[in-house]
């Protein structure tokens, strides 16, 4: 036992851990995958397949309710280039769960019924008071929970489908500093604040020819999260007033289509290797636009170049079962950054990056049981922005502890 | 088993909230000096050295004078004091007309519209600052005095009052012990502190007082002369006597006037017109054959080479900002009362700048890069600026008030724009002598200030 517990702590002190986050979208699904770098595609092993694997989810062998949060803490910090001074972030903590039940109308059934609900942002940036990137973002915070009914048809033993139906709706609130000032020294300040809903689709293949191998694709379509009728209000000096008038305005946040295979490999009962290759269409970010319902020569219509390209992530997990009960994870997984040189800017100061996780799973029998999983992740770029001209390096660490707690039945 | 997985939960979760207090490890890198000593550094120039913004010379503006927020980076590398004549802090300031200092304020005009304008601070200047003598307080390493030209930079009694009224310049005579009036000038008590570091940003007042006065009054000072008398050998006799004792340092060339706002605010097809009006003034000039329409018309002005000794500004002149707004919306200035010559910079007069511009940058370049100065294109500056300097978000730009650079003057830099400036002078240091010294974040300095 003392041995166990020991290995336990090893395996996780061992690697340096994880995120997966590129770009602005964090999808942290799943303790048992997370621990595994997200590489979930082909090993359906939980409710968070509705997530991971549509096709897979029918190869489910139990009726089953999963739910998990995962605690991501992020520190930033910038160090300006041109004056050597540095700034932090004050982000807060942030919660995003994901919960997921996965039902078959008999036990017998071929097709599965399931409903995940999650929040795939991350996370709120944040920098400090009066920091040198002020006139550029003070404050981003991307709120949205995603609606996922899916089916999953499971056609023989070896193969299986699915699809499902995205509803997402969320609220965006982007703040950042205006450079006029009054008489008590006082900086304009712009706050951008709305509702936000959008739809997309997931579907998925799954095949399993023999018992150690399979391998499954899966599909997530492009979620554009329109903001229709958004709030922009402008605290400026009085005299200004008439120039930044308060009013509506629209804009569109595209969350990126995501292609999906993956692989999953069992050489013996107690051991499984799982490969994902994640296509990312991130060239759908190309644009920032911000359409204000009342112009005026200083409030005009904004359009900043994102130019990000469509990107890959290349993710390897493994789970080791040391007794039935008792699994430990460790995974690996490689982004390439959506974010072009020119472009990276202080809302997702991003980088291509290692990931590095670990997890541990404890089942009782059978029926409850606990994942945990931890990530870790360091992004360090330097850059000179386009628009801004903001130039420095940023440096962030993001941790994310979670767990999650599962019933089948 | 139980008991050890959550004790294993408990050890993940423990190592996840030790991992949070690491931040990320991001450390400037040491600045240097490289082959500097910037233990003393002076700087010589004009209103733009001293400080000078909005209309007057006043504290607040004094703090962010260029030199000021250079000799605050060179506290980095070595650098000390840097002493500046400044006036008291609840003082309105002074300009050249015995003025205070201007704000934004409101403004109704002749047509009773109320509107956004500089306003005075106060109904007059600060005299005591001309009448305190504060020679106690120095010596000064700011030698950045209102109104200096280069030739009047080496001139000896140049803040001597026996000389007359409108003879000497009390700017400078504030600095001065009485016992020295007669001898002192800017270069001598510049030189007179040794520095081991300096800057010279001098010669805009050598056309700008020919161009802030319409090329009225004044002359453009020429290139060839004697000490005090001609460009070249003042320049060059300033930059022999700081360089004497081996003193490294930086100069700063001339930007083209035609770029500060006080030249480019009133568009020269300001004069708008309705049908009766426009039919009236072509009627009026009808012996000249100048005729107007409904819409922006030219203004017009005296010009005694002209037929009838007036005519209609081309689109290449200027309506100075000097130019009564009032005079020119109510009183027909500018279309049945042609504007005077002392507003207005006509083709001639530009040229006449702008090649004692080129002659005097050609100047201050040939000297730096024979005396192995680091140099500044203040000129290719001012010209970026016009379009939009884009800083850590904000854009900067030459506009009259909404742009952020220039002062309600027109002519002197906001606090933002000396920050840029400075900036400037410590990247061509850092080129020209080796050192990492780092610049000024331009953010924490503000531009015109909204009521």
């Amino acid at each position: 036992m003392t041995n166990l517990h020991k290995l336990a702590t090893m395996l996780i002190l061992s690697s340096p851990f994880i995120s997966g986050a590129q770009g602005y979208q964090v999808n942290l699904q799943g303790q048992a995958q997370q621990g595994m770098a997200n590489a979930g595609t082909a090993f359906v092993q939980d409710g968070a397949s509705l997530f991971y694997s549509p096709g897979g989810m029918s190869f489910l062998k139990s009726n089953e309710v999963n739910i998990g949060v995962s605690p991501t803490i992020s520190h930033g910090k910038f160090l300006d280039k041109n004056t050597n001074l540095t700034a932090e972030t004050t982000s807060p903590v942030s919660y995003p769960f994901a919960a997921y039940g996965v039902f078959g109308l008999k036990d017998s059934s071929r097709l599965k019924l399931g409903l995940g609900i999650y929040t795939p942002f991350g996370s709120t940036v944040e920098w400090e008071d009066g920091w040198m990137g002020r006139f550029a973002l003070t404050r981003l915070q991307l709120q949205a929970i995603f609606f996922q009914p899916t089916a999953s048809y499971k056609i023989n033993d070896k193969l299986g489908i699915g699809a499902g139906f995205v509803y997402a709706n969320g609220k965006v609130n982007l703040q950042k500093d205006i450079p006029v000032v009054d008489a008590n020294g006082n900086y304009g300040h712009a706050e951008l604040s709305g509702k936000a809903n959008g739809f997309g689709f997931n579907a998925g293949i799954y095949y399993k020819p023999v018992d150690k191998f399979s391998v499954a694709l899966s599909y997530r379509s492009q979620v554009n999260m329109q903001v229709k009728s958004g709030d922009a209000t402008f605290t400026v000096p009085s005299s200004l007033t008439s120039n930044f008038p308060n009013g509506k305005f629209k804009s569109t946040l595209p969350l990126p289509q995501v292609l999906t295979l993956g692989l999953a490999y069992t050489p013996i009962e107690k051991l499984t290797i799982a490969a994902d290759i994640n296509f990312v269409g991130w060239k759908a970010y190309d644009t920032l636009a911000f359409d204000y319902e009342n112009n005026t020569t200083s409030l005009v219509d904004t359009k900043s170049a994102r130019e990000y390209k469509n990107t890959f992530a290349f993710r390897l997990g493994g789970q080791y079962k040391i007794i039935d009960a008792l699994a430990v994870r460790l995974g690996i997984a490689y982004g390439i950054s959506p974010v072009q040189n020119g472009y990276v800017t202080p809302e997702t100061p991003d980088a291509n990056r290692i990931i590095y996780t670990a997890g541990i799973g404890y089942t009782i029998k059978q029926k409850f049981g606990i994942n945990a999983s931890f990530y870790f992740s360091q992004l360090n770029r330097e850059d000179t922005n386009l628009e801004t001209g903001m130039s420095g390096t940023y440096k962030t660490n993001v941790v994310i502890p979670g767990v999650s707690v599962f019933y089948k039945f | 088993m139980q008991a050890i997985s959550y004790q294993s939960i408990a050890a993940a979760l423990a190592l996840g909230l030790f991992a949070t207090s690491c931040k990320p490890k991001l450390d400037a890198p040491e600045p240097g000096k490289g082959a500097l000593d910037v233990s003393k550094y002076v700087a010589i120039g004009n209103s733009i050295t001293a400080g000078f913004a909005d209309a007057a010379l006043y504290y607040d503006g004094q703090l962010v004078s260029y030199p000021n927020l250079i000799a605050e980076q060179f506290k980095q590398v070595g650098g000390g004091d840097f002493v500046q004549p400044l006036v008291p802090q609840a003082s309105a300031g002074i300009g050249s007309s015995g003025n205070a200092r201007s704000v934004l304020g409101y403004k109704t005009d002749c047509k009773g519209v109320t509107g956004l304008s500089p306003v005075p601070f106060a109904t007059s200047g600060d005299f005591s600052i001309f009448t305190n003598n504060i020679s106690a307080q120095g010596p000064f390493n700011n030698m950045g005095i209102p109104g200096a030209k280069a030739i009047t930079a080496v001139y000896p009694g140049y803040g001597n009052p026996a000389n007359g009224f409108g003879n000497y310049n009390p700017f400078f005579t504030r600095i001065l012990a009485p016992s020295e009036f007669a001898t002192a000038s800017m270069l001598s008590k510049a030189a007179a502190q040794n520095p081991t570091f300096f800057s010279v940003f001098i010669g805009n007042n050598d056309v700008l007082s020919y161009a802030l006065a319409g090329g009225a009054a004044d002359a453009v000072t020429p290139s060839a002369g004697s000490p005090g008398v001609g460009f070249d050998a003042s320049y060059d006799l300033i930059i022999n006597t700081m360089t004497a004792n081996g003193a490294k340092g930086v100069v700063g060339n001339i930007p083209d006037v035609t770029s500060i706002p006080f030249a480019t605010t009133i568009p020269y097809n300001g004069l708008t017109l309705d049908a009766t009006q426009a039919t009236q003034l072509s009627a009026a000039y009808a012996p000249l054959g100048i005729t107007f329409h409904e819409g922006a018309n030219a203004f017009m002005i005296l010009d005694s080479s002209a037929p009838g000794g007036r005519r209609q500004i081309k689109s290449t002149e200027y309506v100075l900002l000097t130019t009564p707004q009032d005079s020119l919306k109510c009183a027909g200035w500018g279309s049945s009362k042609p504007l005077a010559n002392q507003y207005v910079l006509t083709e001639t007069e530009i040229a006449n700048i702008q090649n004692a511009v080129a002659a005097y940058n050609a100047k201050i370049k040939s000297v730096a890069a024979a005396k192995g100065l680091a140099y500044v294109d203040v000129n290719a500056f001012m010209a970026k600026a016009k379009a939009g300097i884009v800083y850590n978000g904000i854009t900067t730009s030459a506009t009259f008030v909404s742009g952020g650079a220039f002062s309600l003057d027109g002519i002197h830099l906001t606090p933002r724009a000396n920050a840029l400036l400075a900036n400037e002078f410590i990247k061509a240091i850092n080129s020209q002598y080796g050192s990492t010294i780092p610049q000024v974040d331009a953010t924490k300095y503000k531009g015109v200030v909204f009521p």
